[in-house]
């Protein structure tokens, strides 16, 4: 077989495979323009007259669809803002100073990521209670962070172990202060150790759901705690909110990693694989 | 006074001892250069004077004044070290410019000292690159350009040409030696490579585990080096240096028999004698087996063995033929060539003289 036709073969299962993950993200979004019954109608209709009746009944006559999606919004990017900011310094620290049982910690870290949520919504659910914490914003973004900052560590902590102790000590010995080398010198080299960082976390706490439901509250809702109290509101499953909401709801995730995808790539190889970004 | 005095100082990094008690003066306005094979302690030595290591013990003065516990920022060194550590998210103008902008100078003052040191290392084309965009020598380059932007009175070069090719580190080598007359300061280099070292400094310190071996005139350490190991570390080809018993004021090494200083009464010595001390094709001397032959274009060096010993000689080659592996060459040495070092010491005893005249 010569190499041009492989090449083509693969490319063909390439296809074929990206085509079948991609089907019910295509689904769910031709179901968006779709009325109810052409939604529900057996065989399922490819061609039908598209109709934003879904969009508009979202935007107009959810009343508290606005509130999740600004919930969602704010809540994710300043919590994962906090998280990433604190994670680098974390990670410096780790990277640069050395603490004894720097091993240990690390992994103590990354072990409260191993830790189902289930198994500590109960007692944070006790503790939000008791400090008056439930149905809080600057609750909620400060769990997701906490949530956040293990993880981003670990990423950073790759990154920043990569960039040289000499750039620092250049920076000391003409005079720069820890801070100045920390955000001027060590910072702008692993911008993309950051994204990464920010990307990851992000998906995740866009995503939550179960925190979200437990010790948030009516004003701190989300979209997925939206998707999952409204999916049945109407009785039986609401295939119009659900997918004119999930369509919504996947763009910004979806933009985002489109246009940051090489430092997804990079931060998956938590910075020892730095290539050109 | 001196521009840097280093008094006792030692250091040690996990119970290693890295430097032992060194003491150094270095006089102002001189190169001097830190000569050592690697791990001996230069670097430390180095990180120590700009402030990136504390001392475990001793103090050190810049030009009088005791900096041994001064943050870096306080000590005003102008520091090229042995990585170039050129910041990539920079262009090479900041980089260079970089020392200034810390200490917020004016933006006039930095454009124009910049300029200068750039045509001075000529490297003004370029100031808009960014590092990854630069070969090994032009960032070598930027960098000595940014440690000699400070203004300040010591600049310490930590083996910046270490890993050029070696046509690029003669020119730059002749650049910096230009740049330190045009400079008048202090300029402390450290090294491995004696050329670099015999090229450059005005004197030489020989440091080997963590102790100075010697501190003398780069020309006197050469012809007359007061340790052994000076001997060994400073030159190019290696010295002969030769273990030898003693017997009644004399010694005898490849066949020649030398007599030793007077007041040598030691069992065995050390002889070193310099390679181009080793003169090969005379017609009086003692016959060699040659082992290598080293054609370096201008200059011969051969390996012989002569009765048992090793002996390298180095000469011109112009006019000569390089002899054949195996074939036979006259050897021959002068006695006041043959140094006499203590066999336990390694100091400098005296020179030989011949035999007949005992």
């Amino acid at each position: 077989m010569s190499e041009t036709l492989r090449a083509r073969l693969y490319h063909v299962v390439l296809w074929i495979v990206s085509l079948i993950f991609f089907s019910p993200v295509a689904w769910i979004i031709l179901s968006s323009f779709k009325t109810r019954s052409d939604i529900l109608a057996t065989p399922p209709k490819l061609i039908f007259t598209p109709t934003l009746d879904n969009y508009v009944d979202l935007f107009v006559n959810n009343r508290g669809f606005l509130l999740q999606l600004g919930n969602s919004i704010i809540l994710s990017v300043t919590a994962v803002v906090i998280a990433v900011f604190v994670s680098f310094l974390a990670a410096f620290c780790f990277s640069r100073f050395k603490p004894k049982g720097t091993d240990f910690l690390m992994f103590l870290l990354l072990s409260i990521r191993m830790l189902p949520g289930p198994a500590v919504i109960l007692p944070v659910y006790l503790m939000y209670v008791a400090f008056g914490w439930k149905d809080n914003h600057l609750a909620m973004i400060l769990f997701y962070a906490m949530f956040s900052i293990p993880f981003s560590v670990w990423i950073l902590k790759g990154f920043l172990d990569g960039v040289s102790t000499r750039f620092d000590e250049t920076g000391r010995v003409n005079g720069g202060s820890w801070l100045h080398i920390i955000f001027r010198v060590v910072l702008p080299q692993v911008k993309p150790g950051l994204i990464a960082a920010f990307i990851f976390n992000i998906i995740f706490v866009w995503n939550e759901f179960l925190f979200n439901f437990i010790i948030g509250g009516v004003s701190t809702q989300n979209i997925p705690y939206a998707l999952a109290v409204g999916a049945y509101s109407d009785g039986g499953l609401n295939w119009t909110f659900i997918s004119a909401l999930t369509s919504i709801y996947i763009l910004p995730p979806v933009l985002f990693i489109y246009f940051f995808q090489k430092y997804l790539l990079v931060g998956m190889t938590f910075g020892t694989v730095r290539g050109e970004v | 006074m001196h521009a840097v005095e280093f008094l006792s100082v030692s250091k040690a990094f996990r119970g290693k001892t890295a430097l032992d008690q060194v003491t150094l003066s270095v006089g102002e306005g001189s190169f001097t250069v830190v000569c050592g094979p690697p791990k001996a302690g230069k670097s430390v030595l180095f990180r120590l004077l700009v402030g990136l290591e504390q001392t475990d013990g001793g103090q050190i003065l810049l030009a009088g004044r005791d900096i041994t516990h001064a943050p870096p920022s306080e000590r005003n060194i102008g520091y090229v070290p042995q990585s170039f550590a050129l910041y990539p998210h920079m262009s090479v103008y900041d980089n260079i410019a970089y020392p200034l902008n810390l200490s917020g100078a004016p933006r006039e003052e930095i454009a124009r000292k910049v300029d200068a040191t750039a045509g001075m290392l000529s490297i003004t084309h370029l100031m808009k690159k960014t590092p990854d965009q630069l070969s090994g020598g032009e960032k070598q380059r930027v960098a000595v350009a940014r440690g000699l932007m400070k203004d300040a009175k010591v600049f310490v070069l930590d083996d910046p040409l270490v890993g050029l090719d070696y046509k690029l580190r003669e020119r730059l080598m002749d650049e910096l030696k230009q740049l330190c007359e045009e400079l008048k300061t202090t300029f402390l280099y450290a090294t491995s490579d004696s050329l670099e070292a015999l090229t450059l400094a005005q004197s030489i310190v020989v440091l080997e585990k963590g102790r100075i071996v010697e501190h003398a005139p780069a020309i006197d350490l050469y012809l007359q080096p007061q340790h052994v190991r000076s001997l060994d570390i400073v030159g190019f080809p290696r010295a002969n240096i030769v273990d030898v018993p003693t017997r009644s004021g004399t010694v005898s090494v490849a066949g020649f028999a030398f007599r030793l200083p007077q007041d040598v009464k030691a069992p065995a010595v050390i002889l070193g004698i310099r390679p181009e001390h080793v003169t090969v094709g005379r017609t009086e001397g003692r016959s060699g087996r040659v082992a290598i032959v080293e054609h370096l274009g201008s200059e011969i060096v051969l390996y012989a063995d002569c009765d048992g010993t090793q002996l390298t000689s180095a000469y011109p080659a112009s006019n000569v033929t390089a002899p054949a592996i195996d074939s036979t060459v006259t050897v021959s040495l002068r006695p006041e060539d043959v140094m006499v070092f203590d066999r336990d010491t390694g100091r400098f005893l005296g020179r030989c003289t011949p035999a007949a005249q005992a």
